[in-house]
């Protein structure tokens, strides 16, 4: 798949987010939306959301990786924007 | 597209990306990943595979060893069925899992509950596992040496929690009431729970009620086959990692004095939750015990 740019990850993750796991999110989904604190996100649904991408974006992605950068920035939460970041420069390797 | 259509290929499409196996009306959810000696990773009673993502485990671990963690039956992404959730049930499903896998004898690293697991597929099939790793365990068969199981300092937290926002869970460890309880909380009773907790314990309390309606929080107390004296025929290597200020030290000196192939080490500063309290520390010693075990094996093979 031929790299994509923030802008388009950020409308890729909203259309998967806005029915995550059969939990609608009728919100505006943007950069600054919160995974846990707006999503209301548990645990789990970090590594389903990791396996989706791997599938949707048809590649392996070091997504636990990202996970424990940001568990060691000492973060509390992650935005789509974040993600978005991660994933730009993922795809673009 | 048909509506009915339409539903079969969402599922479908979930169950391509979602890895899960299914035993009867069982689905295990898991991931494996990394390269060497096999590891599978169990996690804690209402816990789930995501801690040891979080924690950085699977990262750590996966650079040297093929590593498979999964989501216990009623927690995560796996199916909650009403019941059968005592420790030989667990370690019938890891059985079925390890099978379905092809995995070879596994080194099992563990935290809390996940650790009665291991022990007791240990003891049931031990041909499928080689080492078992212990992270702050309590074990209903040695209930006689923690009395005060009861009342830890992690329920009286929790206790204070609940009842910030008008909840009562009890006094005493009961994980059936207080799934009952976090299931109809409301959005905001959750929200000033969340943020008492910290982002780790928002985490977990967004999926704790799972497990409302089955009979899992009693049946995790159940012995369950696996008594004081069963414990005691364990062969296997077995490394009792104990937080520092652990609520079960009685249980840690119980299975160093009393395990044929156990040794105690200590996480200095973890509360219960080494894995994610101390992870840094928790994976270099986690890491640091399966290579010996690994390298001796393989010492031990080359002698012969």
């Amino acid at each position: 798949m031929p790299a994509k740019s923030q802008v388009e990850i950020v409308a890729d993750l909203a259309a998967m987010l806005q029915n995550f796991e059969d939990r609608e999110y009728s919100g505006h989904i943007g950069p600054e939306t919160r995974f846990f604190g707006d999503l209301g996100f548990a645990s789990i649904d970090a590594v389903i959301l990791g396996e989706q991408l791997e599938t949707y974006y048809g590649r392996k992605i070091a997504f636990n990786r990202f996970l424990v950068e940001l568990m060691e920035s000492g973060a509390e939460d992650l935005e789509v924007g974040q993600l978005a970041e991660f994933l730009e420069r993922e795809l673009a390797t | 597209m048909h509506e009915g259509r339409a539903r079969e290929s969402k599922q479908e499409n979930r169950n391509r990306f979602m890895p899960k196996l299914t035993f009867d009306a069982l689905k295990l959810h898991y991931q494996q990943s990394g390269e060497g000696p096999d590891v599978v990773l169990l996690h804690a009673f209402t816990g789930n595979m995501a801690v040891w993502a979080f924690s950085g485990t699977v990262e750590y671990l996966s650079r040297e060893f093929r590593v498979t963690s999964y989501d216990l039956r009623g927690h995560g992404a796996s199916s909650a069925p009403p019941h059968g959730y005592n420790s030989a049930h667990m370690a019938e499903d890891f059985r079925r899992l390890h099978d379905a896998l092809g995995l070879g004898p596994a080194f099992l690293v563990t935290h809390s509950y996940g650790g009665v697991i291991a022990m007791h597929a240990a003891l049931l099939t031990p041909e499928k596992v080689r080492g078992v790793i212990l992270s702050d365990t309590y074990f209903p068969g040695l209930r006689e040496i923690e009395p005060d199981m009861g009342q830890t300092v992690i329920w009286r937290d929790m206790q204070e929690h609940f009842q910030s926002v008008g909840e009562e869970i009890g006094g005493t460890v009961n994980f059936s009431r207080l799934f009952d309880v976090v299931r109809r909380l409301s959005p905001e009773q959750m929200q000033g729970i969340k943020k008492r907790m910290g982002a780790a314990g928002a985490r977990w309390l967004a999926q704790a009620g799972k497990l409302a309606g089955t009979t899992a929080g009693d049946e995790m107390f159940e012995v369950a086959g696996l008594t004081r004296e069963r414990l005691c025929e364990i062969q296997q290597p077995v490394l009792a990692l104990y937080d520092e200020f652990s609520p079960f030290k009685a249980t840690c000196r119980f299975l160093t004095e009393h395990l044929p192939n156990c040794r105690a080490d200590v996480v200095p500063g973890a509360k219960h939750f080494a894995p994610m309290e101390c992870s840094a520390t928790f994976n270099e010693m986690v890491r640091r015990q399966l290579r010996q075990w690994r390298d001796g094996a393989a010492q031990s093979t080359d002698a012969a």
